[in-house]
């Protein structure tokens, strides 16, 4: 699991093996979390557009019963790999200077941010262009499952459309 | 043969993870045929598998001591 800060889980200096980044955190992401991760590029300054986006878990009405949370669980060794190729084929469409993507693993309630995908870059239109094909990937290629839980504890699984 | 399955989402309400021992299940389709018998509820989801950590396109065959993982379509984000 990973900390707040980001850490790298496999983090080796052997550059012949890939370095795969962690993106799950536990719990929800934290408003405090994402300002300082922006506040951590100030000292990049080629950079000059951010695009950032940040899924939120809504408070859906399904048979008048209303979602209070999202449980999160992933094939977290898959989904890793799997990020870590969506990663450098996005690396190699866009000229980005930065990418950071974060998905929360566990109890999401809802109103608080369970996704937060941060890409950056010179000018605007690659970090925009970027973030947007980042979520659309994630969604249909991460082994993430979303359980929603309803206030009276009943649940269903949420189901990407 | 012995496979280590796994499930996921939903389908770890009525598939747990286990070990089994088998014989006679020689690829991928055989494994779905097998799992689709004895977990009929399995046959009214749509699930891909992964074998040893690779999600599984074609037919694929299996070795003794194959990790399989069951999962169900994804909802992340």
């Amino acid at each position: 699991m990973a900390s707040l800060n980001g850490g790298i889980i496999f983090s080796n200096l052997n550059m012949s093996e890939k370095k795969i980044k962690n993106i799950f955190v536990k719990g929800p992401i934290t408003p405090a979390f994402i300002a300082d991760s922006i506040a951590k590029h100030n000292s990049k300054t080629a950079i000059g557009g951010h695009s950032i986006f940040m899924g939120q878990v809504r408070k859906d009405e399904i048979d008048g019963k209303f979602v209070a949370a999202i449980a999160y669980t992933a094939y977290e060794e898959l989904a890793l790999e799997k990020m870590h190729q969506i990663r450098e084929e996005i690396f190699e469409q866009y000229p980005l200077s930065c990418m950071h993507i974060y998905h929360s693993l566990g109890t999401v309630k809802t109103g608080e941010i369970c996704l937060f995908v941060f890409t950056s870059s010179a000018h605007r239109k690659p970090a925009i262009a970027a973030c947007s094909e980042i979520v659309d990937r994630l969604k249909a290629e991460l082994p993430i499952w979303g359980k929603e839980i309803f206030e009276d504890e009943t649940h269903q699984w949420k189901e990407n459309i | 043969m012995e496979i280590e399955i796994i499930s996921f989402g939903q389908i770890t309400e009525f598939i747990n993870n286990q070990k089994i021992e088998v014989d006679g299940i020689a690829d991928t389709n055989a494994f779905k045929q097998y799992l689709e018998n004895r977990f009929p509820a399995l046959k009214d989801i749509k699930y891909k598998l992964a074998l040893n950590k690779n999600i599984v396109q074609q037919n694929t065959e299996i070795t003794n001591r194959a990790t399989i993982a069951i999962m169900p379509p994804f909802s992340g984000g």
